[in-house]
């Protein structure tokens, strides 16, 4: 049980979405900002990183009602919905103890690992607890679960975003429940199956 | 809905939330816009992607160009002949149309002209890092620095009005933080009626020939100074706040700045001037002054405010401090972040310092842009160094290609600009006496490689230039290129221009992609290799792609020697527990990973998978 209501009816957010190229980390942001407008509120949006390609490190920030700046400062994040645990701690300088974080498990390997193995450069990269202990030293407010698994029961590893989604509304740390969002946002079967497997899950951890 | 509609059926009065990129082709729906043009490039690319989406429903004629250049000439025509005229680029586009547009000002447009040029600080995407700010007292362009997508669609939307008032070609200088990020945005309504069209000869106004352009000059002068005048009487420089404490803000800084002046609660301890286009009139910088006793600067690049503000002070006889990059407040390179502005603006009214912390993070392996699984440019590169060997140079240029640098491929030993590799390879060559390789896509060839060619035959340089043909414009969202166009052939606009030997081969074939490359690595003067292949991720875009089967590791015959993993590099082949192994979703089945290996431990699954 993670002891948690203070971040409820918080007002604004800030909420970063972190991953690699073609998890869906855009369409995410890009399905939360259009819940947040249509629910009435005035969202901010953009990338962190540069080039959004296969297998690149993305981050993508929505900022609901916190005025123009396109950027999360340092330590501001509300919440980080992390669809990879590497990506999950490179995005902890925006993470502070106040922070919520939603971290899937299953690790995307990035390819130069093979290229350092090969060159005996590099024992390959953290394992998935060493990168959760660095999360965890910083909130203690970390939910996590093989959230890949939840997407491929669900139906496709591309409803992996929509796990995470449902993990956001499942903790019951919005004024919104998961009803709210899929009224709002029209999903397919499937992405609604996944994202309601992220609501059990979080909500069974809140 | 799609973003492209959006841009368009949204209704005047209500507030969307909106990229940058798409807030500016809003502002230009709303001046009435007549002809779009525009090369791709990062960030700017989503302006002429939703152009050409939108062009025929919205009544405005689009095109990609062949080169920036030739976008800005097209769209100059276009606004002679009475259109409102947008074209698109990022910042290093403007500089390759730096001849035509440094006499357009003295000419003057017609249909207003808004030229949208794209900022990259800290050189995300590109070679380097450039402040555009200064062509407007360079070559007489009234810039606009929006710090918002808002700010975007107004300022495109006053701009062509502005354009035609003063018939000054205006530039929109929006950075990467303003073109990619969402922001709502009210909208305006789209016009009924657009301007009328026709081009009245009138040689005396159009030539800039020595009798006319002492003239023109002279009427420039007239027309700068009305610019500047009616960017005083504009919203674009508003004043807000209080104290006797200033700070000058621009572009993307400014909404770092807000922030930080919220979150900090000193609305009422400083006043602030927003600075949203140049030339900055004096009217505005003397008001100002004249109101504070300091002054911070807050912008992003060079002291170009700064500089303004200072000149403005000794001229008014202003003696304030005027801090920022030349007072060691602020950094000259990279762009800003929240953080940077919060220290100085707490540095500045002595606040003390924000709190640190240190993160114990462990080191985490990067993750930098590779070429695709399946991409014909690996197996072009593998070849290439094959037959070439690794003493030779090969001058790479502009593209996905770019990902030839690096020690697995290693076919990348300079870089410079769009379409240098050829004339590099040309220098290098006639330097060395050696044979040097250049490699180049299709878009980018057709964009300046053809002159680089044919000063190749001109000099008879002993360069191979292997074209990487595949059919689009790849790296910035597969954008067409010239090859796109149906029948259009490669090879016979290259032995046009005088090439003699022009061989090409689908680098697939991989029996037939060596001989060509042995034949042209025994050739005597310039010849050309052209590589047709198709790119895998748009072929699979557009569903053309044909259906080939994964492949996997025989993990009986692998003996683990690594060459698969040395040699090419594909982000498809993993180690997992000392074994090789092939992530079959990834995989595109090019065949080069099998090609490589000693042992034949590698092969193609049965041909079942799916048209992915």
């Amino acid at each position: 049980m993670i002891e948690d209501a203070s971040n409820n009816g918080r007002h604004p957010w800030r909420i970063l979405t972190v991953g690699t190229g073609g998890q869906g980390v855009l369409t995410a942001a890009h399905l939360l900002s259009r819940f947040f407008v249509a629910r009435g509120h005035e969202v901010v949006s953009g990338q962190l990183h540069g080039m959004a390609q296969r297998g690149g490190s993305v981050q993508s920030s929505v900022m609901v009602d916190c005025g123009i700046s396109p950027v999360i400062p340092e330590g501001k994040a509300d919440f980080v919905l992390a669809l990879e645990p590497i990506e999950c701690a490179r995005a902890l300088r925006f993470v502070s103890s106040r922070t919520n974080v939603f971290m899937n498990t299953a690790m995307v390997t990035p390819f130069v690992v093979a290229q350092d193995q090969v060159r005996n450069r590099d024992m390959g990269p953290p394992s998935v607890q060493e990168l959760e202990q660095a999360i965890a030293s910083v909130t203690s407010r970390l939910r996590v679960t093989d959230a890949t698994a939840l997407a491929e029961q669900a139906g496709s590893i591309r409803t992996l975003n929509l796990v995470m989604l449902g993990s956001l509304f499942g903790a019951d740390l919005l004024p919104y429940r998961p009803a709210d969002f899929t009224d709002t946002v029209a999903l397919a079967e499937e992405n609604r199956r996944a994202f309601m497997s992220g609501v059990t899950w979080s909500s069974v951890l809140s | 809905m799609k973003a492209g509609d959006e841009v368009l059926q949204g209704r005047a009065g209500t507030t969307a939330c909106l990229l940058g990129n798409l807030a500016i082709v809003r502002g230009a729906l709303e001046a009435g816009v007549q002809f779009v043009s525009g090369y791709p490039g990062t960030p700017a690319s989503e302006i002429g992607d939703t152009f050409a989406r939108i062009a025929s429903e919205a009544d405005v004629l689009f095109e990609y160009s062949v080169n920036e250049k030739i976008a800005v000439e097209i769209a100059f025509a276009a606004s002679q002949a009475g259109a409102r005229s947008l074209c698109s680029m990022k910042h290093v586009g403007l500089s390759y149309a730096g001849d035509p547009i440094s006499t357009i000002p003295y000419v003057g447009v017609g249909g207003g002209m808004v030229i949208v040029s794209a900022g990259d600080p800290s050189a995300i995407t590109s070679p380097n890092e450039q402040d555009q700010r200064h062509y407007s007292s360079f070559l007489f362009y009234p810039v606009f620095d929006p710090a918002t997508p808002e700010d975007a669609k107004n300022m495109t939307r006053y701009a062509f009005d502005f354009s035609e008032r003063t018939r000054l070609p205006v530039l929109l200088r929006p950075t990467t933080r303003v073109c990619h990020t969402s922001g709502m945005v009210r909208l305006g309504q789209l016009p009924q009626a657009k301007n009328a069209l026709g081009f009245e000869k009138d040689p005396n106004a159009y030539v800039p020939i020595p009798a006319n352009v002492q003239r023109m000059r002279r009427e420039l002068s007239a027309r700068w100074d009305l610019a500047e005048q009616l960017l005083g009487e504009s919203d674009f420089f508003s004043h807000t706040g209080d104290g006797k404490h200033g700070i000058v803000a621009g572009g993307v800084p400014y909404a770092y700045l807000d922030q930080v002046i919220r979150e900090l609660g000193l609305e009422s301890d400083v006043s602030v001037l927003k600075v949203g286009a140049y030339p900055i009139p004096e009217s505005v910088l003397s008001e100002f002054l004249a109101s504070v006793e300091s002054v911070l600067v807050v912008e992003e690049l060079t002291p170009f405010i700064e500089d303004t503000v200072t000149l403005s002070a000794y001229r008014n006889r202003v003696q304030i401090p005027i801090l920022g990059k030349r007072t060691g407040h602020f950094p000259e390179a990279f762009e800003y972040s929240p953080e940077l502005v919060e220290d100085a603006v707490r540095n500045y009214l002595q606040l003390g310092a924000r709190a640190k912390r240190t993160l114990d993070v462990p080191e985490l392996p990067p993750r930098p842009p590779v070429l695709c699984a399946g991409c014909s440019h690996r197996t072009s590169f593998y070849l290439t160094r094959k037959v070439f060997g690794k003493k030779t140079v090969y001058c790479n240029d502009i593209g996905c290609y770019t990902l030839g640098y690096g020690e697995v491929l290693d076919s990348c030993d300079t870089v410079l600009c769009m379409g240098s590799s050829i004339t590099q390879a040309s220098g290098i060559a006639r330097m060395t006496g050696e044979r040097a390789v250049a490699y180049i896509g299709d878009s980018t060839f057709f964009h300046s490689g053809l002159p680089a060619l044919v000063n190749a035959v001109q000099a008879d340089d002993a360069v191979t230039v292997v074209i990487l043909n595949n059919y689009v414009t790849g790296m910035t969202g597969f954008q067409p290129s010239p090859t796109t166009t149906p029948h259009f052939n490669i090879e016979d606009a290259v032995k046009g221009l005088g090439v003699h030997t022009v061989l090409s081969a689908n680098p697939f074939e991989e029996d037939l992609a060596l001989d060509v490359l042995k034949q042209a690595r025994g050739g005597t003067g310039v010849n050309v290799v052209v590589f047709n292949a198709p790119c895998v991720v748009n072929e699979t875009k557009l569903g053309t792609r044909m259906d080939r089967p994964a492949y996997e590791v025989d993990q009986v015959l692998c003996n683990e020697c690594s060459l698969c993993v040395r040699l090419i590099g594909c982000p498809a082949i993993f180690i997992e527990d000392g074994r090789y192994v092939i992530d079959q979703e990834l995989c595109d089945g090019c065949d080069l990973c099998a090609s490589v290996c000693n042992r034949g431990a590698i092969h193609a699954l049965a041909p079942v998978s799916p048209v992915k």
